[in-house]
């Protein structure tokens, strides 16, 4: 899907559910999904927003961004508030209150909303098996308190709760996989997407959205001040995470793995880095470290695919 | 709502709505939240009112009658209904056409199922296209390319692609709402299936990876008056 975008970006809705006059900042990758989701979704759409970066630019009081039904909740509970209207939707339906058709119930949160505190609320959520779709938007830690690391803040990232300094250098963690954690919940729909692939992040958002169970789709948002990258290069830092196999974008559909951008032979990881400061310290011993580790991860991720494909 | 335009008012189900004077039926329904199904409509293009499945009961000074949505301009005291015995019964029948047409479609029959329609009772067409001609209508209107056109073979409508003008840009793949036509693409060529069209795909000058159809540029070059190297490099490598 991603090499159609001539002729089909003339296809997707021109109606904003996600307006302009929120106040993210420039280059912005992760208010960029925003948008591209809204189109996806369409109107019948409630939204439950735990607090991060996307609620405070989109919904400054008295003012806010969002054409759809959308609520702000806590840091935990985006999940936990999405499957209560879920359920709610569905009662209401039941005795006849408002006719029957599909509303989607949406659950929108960032990684520190869903890595860290919200993850026994999404867990829970998925466990029950709502028919929610829940979108994490990837910053790799908590920009909008000031860059603290979280645990989706990859391996030697400098952050302000993690420096580089002479003996640590940066995040001393490696990036948790929440796709992985979610597929582990046997749900009908897992997905990675990253905005850099318009066409390929709106089918997944419209695949996930429509098939019947919960749906988890993480996204990877590029941030320019957090990540120290230039602003203008926000959608090239998307594409490189994906080329050099960091980020790879795949679906898990009833347990069948798919690469659905494949990148045949993969870019050498310090292209990523090259871009951002908050890689700048890495030796190249780290480098070739963080390499390997790319590699096996990915050659993991084939595996699977190769596993699941047969059954 | 916008300055400057005429605003009109009318009612959904009961409720008083405006929107711009002009627009057709359909998209302002779906703006104010009220589902239709629909498969032949697209904003981007012309309505084509082929599928048969927005069909809404119209009020008019006094006088009801059922009508296609898409192709109905709103004008001021319009009562419109969404749901109602009679459009039930249409949309089953229109439903029933599909089916028939495309009795192939996986894709169609998981539709039909959830509205509650499982079989029909017409003559089965042996194919995956419902013949709604949103492939054709975006070819020529939004590509340019004018590849497809629906003739009439031995009494039967059909989409016939002029393999040699088709780009293979895939608009049609991704716009298609059965998806019935399909993409395959290596490094090497690019190939939509239904149309049979298979066309050599350029590598970029800079990194030496494919990214699009040789003759796809060369028509976007030539269109919209580009330099001859113009298109070379691929998006990645441009910056």
């Amino acid at each position: 899907m991603e090499k159609l975008n001539v002729y089909a970006a003339k296809l997707v809705p021109k109606n904003e559910n996600f307006t302009q006059g929120h106040r993210a900042c420039q280059g912005c990758a992760e208010v960029l999904a925003l948008r591209h989701i809204g189109k996806a979704l369409g109107k019948n759409v409630i939204i439950a927003s735990a607090t991060g970066c996307m609620e405070v630019v989109s919904s400054p009081f008295p003012f806010t961004s969002w054409d759809v039904p959308w609520i702000h909740v806590a840091f935990e509970n985006a999940a936990a508030v999405a499957s209560g209207a879920e359920s709610g939707l569905k009662a209401l339906m039941r005795k006849g209150k408002i006719s029957p058709r599909k509303i989607f119930v949406l659950a929108l949160a960032g990684d520190g909303g869903t890595n860290d505190i919200g993850l026994q609320a999404l867990s829970g959520a998925l466990e029950r098996g709502h028919d929610f779709l829940y979108i994490c938007t990837d910053n790799e830690a908590y920009m909008n308190t000031g860059i603290q690391r979280s645990s989706a803040t990859p391996w030697g990232a400098s952050t302000t709760t993690s420096p580089a300094g002479k003996v640590i250098p940066g995040q001393a963690t490696w990036k948790k996989n929440m796709a992985a954690i979610a597929a582990a919940h046997d749900i009908p729909y897992v997905a990675t997407a990253c905005p850099s692939y318009p066409f390929d992040l709106m089918e997944k958002v419209k695949r996930g959205a429509r098939i019947p169970g919960p749906a988890y789709i993480h996204v990877l948002a590029v941030c320019p001040t957090g990540w120290r990258s230039p602003p203008d290069l926000s959608i090239r830092l998307g594409r490189l995470a994906v080329e050099t196999g960091i980020f790879p974008l795949y679906e898990v559909v009833d347990g069948k793995y798919k690469i659905t951008v494949d990148v045949p032979e993969l870019r050498p990881v310090e292209d990523y880095f090259r871009l951002q400061g908050r890689f700048r310290h890495l030796t190249k011993d780290m480098i070739d470290q963080i390499q390997r580790r790319v590699r096996k991860e990915y050659d993991r991720l084939r595996k699977r695919v190769e596993m699941t494909m047969e059954d | 709502m916008m300055s400057g335009k005429e605003i009109v008012r009318f009612k959904i189900d009961g409720m008083e709505v405006e929107a711009e004077k002009g627009r057709l039926l359909l998209p302002s329904i779906l703006d104010f939240g009220f589902e239709i199904p629909h498969l032949c409509y697209h904003e981007a293009v012309s309505p084509g009112g082929t599928c048969g499945l927005c069909v809404v009961e119209l009020t008019k000074d006094g006088r009801k009658r059922t009508a296609m949505s898409c192709k109905y301009t709103i004008d001021d005291g319009l009562e419109v209904v969404t749901d109602t015995e009679k459009i039930r019964r249409v949309r089953h029948r229109a439903w029933e056409v599909l089916l028939a047409r495309a009795s192939r479609s996986e894709v169609l029959r998981r539709m039909a199922r959830e509205a509650g329609v499982e079989k029909t009772s017409l003559e089965m067409r042996d194919d995956e296209c419902i013949l709604c001609g949103l492939c054709e209508r975006l070819c020529r209107e939004i590509v340019g390319a004018n590849a497809l056109t629906i003739t009439r073979k031995n009494g039967r409508r059909e989409v016939v692609p002029d393999p040699e003008s088709c780009i293979a840009c895939g608009a049609c793949v991704y716009v298609c709402p059965v998806d019935c036509i399909r993409m395959v693409e290596t490094e090497e060529e690019r190939t939509i299936v239904r149309w049979g069209r298979t066309l050599k795909m350029k590598k970029c000058t800079a990194c030496g990876r494919s990214f699009a159809p040789w003759y796809q540029l060369e028509y976007i070059k030539e269109r919209a008056k580009l330099p001859k190297d113009f298109l070379d490099i691929c998006p990645d490598c441009r910056g």
